[in-house]
């Protein structure tokens, strides 16, 4: 089980990969939402505000309404965030559960695609 | 269950469950249950392929309920059987379900260039059939969503303008009943052979399911499903007796792909010309939007999941869009639209289109039966009553209806031949010997090679302190 401070260590990875890549930045000049991820084993939850793609902020709990709500094992999430698996490959086998529209859920594996693309 | 910003009212659920369901191909197929029983009793027919069809949504319902995702029939069937064989049917299905864009391109543009004739009519129908596709394909390409809103006028729009239209066709020229019950056409037989026919008008419905991971209440997708099949069953009914009626003998005998356009030119003149084109129009963009945005992210998941070779996760730098799939299968449509152009075997198709959605349900309803074997106590929010009977009178139904389509032929109004319906089992056969060859020679060599690619990439998660908490990553 991954702790909330490992994954908040991911998370940190993650926002610099996310803010210093122009090609997900112009992709995702448009998509500005609020994320929630619950790690279901350790009952954690992480908050992350993405504002005209940009990841602004993320921190423990889960606050405000969210646009999309991501459901894993917290060790999933961790290497999720520091780009060790496809998530669309567990999503696929219903490891990874979202709660969004269908654009907002092939944007968020477009992020693990485009900055590390042999995960 | 944590609230979303934004969410699917039942009423969106209904009107994307339905709205995929009506195309301008569903006018030919109720012609041809017309043509099979007598066109006074196409409802009864119709009204039993929609009753059959609640026992299929039934199944989709408690499906949807255990996996709430739009990974969705690849995903049930991958936990009722194995990966292979969801590949094998999830790839079968995304096949066949692009090629009834053969049919369906075909005949709007056979409404277009009946109506606006700009050099002769093969190479006008060429013309519409390619501008609809690449409209489509564009469509999706930009990223341009149909809202929930749209969807709901468009759909209740359609839905209004088809049961308003058969109202008054039929209390202007009458229906009559008796003559059509002494007919010879009317036997049991005929009636089931039309109702796998009619399965075809419902196509579609349950491609609402991905959509769950919209909702609050998965239960929401369970009862859009039955309202869009119960609304779908009532329109079809009242509007294929209305049209069928509406024609003379002449007109049904002639076979024409535009069966609609003729009778709202009885009916209205000019203006149910008119009428009916922004009908056919509106059905087959939104229908085949859907179709194509669907079968593209599938294929994007499936490129991303080294099941299609890399390039179909392409993403388009700027609208990401899986640009590479929505080219291919655009090209693939416009190549079965072609053929459909040459053969004018549209009916073949729509047949095909029926088959395989009898296919899935059987499909579909034994993944009931194995999941709930296999996950007795995992939480579902809707559980079909009566154990295991309406799964297994799904089976029987629908795989008796595909073997009652197969063995069949297709005839004209007039009761010529146009083709025996087993070659539409050959050609079936052809598809499914085609992705289980390609699942079974190239998906583990894609698969291989991503896993070398994986290996070759160093893991970036820093190692823990002790050694014994450390876990590899899934790749």
């Amino acid at each position: 089980m991954a702790t909330t401070q490992e994954i908040l260590e991911a998370l940190a990875d993650y926002q610099v990969q996310c803010n210093n890549n122009k090609r997900l930045r112009k992709m995702q000049r448009d998509w500005t939402k609020l994320l929630h991820f619950f790690a279901e084993d350790t009952g954690g939850s992480f908050s992350m505000e993405v504002v005209k793609g940009e990841i602004i902020s993320f921190k423990s709990g889960a606050e405000g309404t969210p646009d999309v709500v991501v459901t894993a094992n917290s060790e999933d999430l961790c290497d999720m965030f520091w780009g060790d698996l496809n998530p669309n490959s567990k999503y696929l086998a219903g490891e990874i559960r979202v709660k969004a529209s269908q654009e907002d859920i092939m944007r968020i594996d477009a992020i693990s695609m485009i900055i590390w693309p042999d995960a | 269950m944590t609230e979303l910003k934004k969410v699917l009212k039942l009423r969106t659920v209904v009107s994307t469950s339905s709205g995929m369901a009506i195309a301008t191909s569903c006018y030919l197929a109720g012609i041809q249950i017309a043509t099979i029983v007598e066109g006074e009793l196409a409802w009864i027919s119709i009204l039993v392929a929609g009753l059959f069809c609640l026992l299929s949504s039934m199944c989709f319902s408690e499906l949807t309920s255990l996996y709430p995702t739009a990974a969705g029939i690849k995903l049930f069937i991958q936990n009722a059987f194995n990966e292979k064989t969801a590949i094998i049917i999830g790839m079968f299905y995304v096949l066949l379900g692009i090629s009834m864009v053969g049919a369906e391109s075909y005949l709007l543009s056979s409404v277009l260039a009946d109506s606006i004739r700009i050099t002769t009519l093969f190479y006008d129908r060429l013309f519409w059939m390619i501008i609809f596709i690449l409209l489509v394909a564009f469509i999706n390409f930009r990223g341009i969503f149909v809202t929930g809103v749209v969807q709901d006028i468009l759909t209740y729009s359609m839905i209004a303008f088809l049961i308003g239209i058969s109202i008054f066709a039929l209390s202007r020229n009458g229906i009559h009943i008796h003559p059509a019950l002494s007919s010879a056409k009317f036997t049991l037989g005929n009636v089931l052979n039309a109702a796998g026919v009619g399965v075809f008008l419902f196509v579609g419905y349950e491609w609402v399911t991905p959509l769950a991971e919209e909702t609050t209440d998965y239960r929401l997708i369970g009862k859009g499903m039955l309202y869009a099949i119960g609304i779908l069953s009532i329109t079809y009914s009242l509007f294929i007796v209305a049209m069928s009626t509406g024609l003379t003998h002449e007109q049904l005998a002639s076979g024409s792909p535009i069966p609609h356009i003729i009778f709202g030119r009885n009916l209205l003149g000019g203006v149910g010309v008119v009428l009916f084109i922004i009908m056919s129009v509106l059905a087959s963009v939104t229908s085949f939007n859907s179709g194509l945005l669907n079968t593209s992210r599938f294929s994007y998941a499936m490129g991303r999941d080294n099941v299609l070779p890399r390039i179909f996760s392409k993403l388009h730098p700027t609208y990401a869009t899986p640009w590479v799939a929505i080219v291919f299968l655009g090209a693939f449509a416009i190549t079965v639209s072609l053929l459909t152009l040459v053969t004018g075997q549209y009916m073949f198709l729509i047949l095909m289109a029926a088959a395989l959605e009898c296919f899935i349900y059987v499909i579909m309803a034994v993944c009931v039966v194995r999941l709930r074997k296999k996950y007795p106590e995992r939480e579902r929010s809707f559980r079909i009553p009566f154990g295991n009977l309406i799964p297994v009178i799904t089976m029987i139904v629908f795989f008796g209806l595909m073997i009652g389509l197969f063995a069949d032929v297709t005839r004209d109004y007039t009761g010529n031949i146009l083709f025996h319906n087993y070659w539409v089992a050959v050609v079936m056969g052809g598809f499914f010997l085609f992705t289980t060859a390609y699942t079974f020679i190239i998906v583990p060599r894609l698969k291989k090679k991503a896993a070398a690619r994986a290996r070759a990439r160093a893991r970036r998660r820093p190692a823990r302190a002790k050694s014994g908490t450390e876990k590899t990553a899934s790749r």
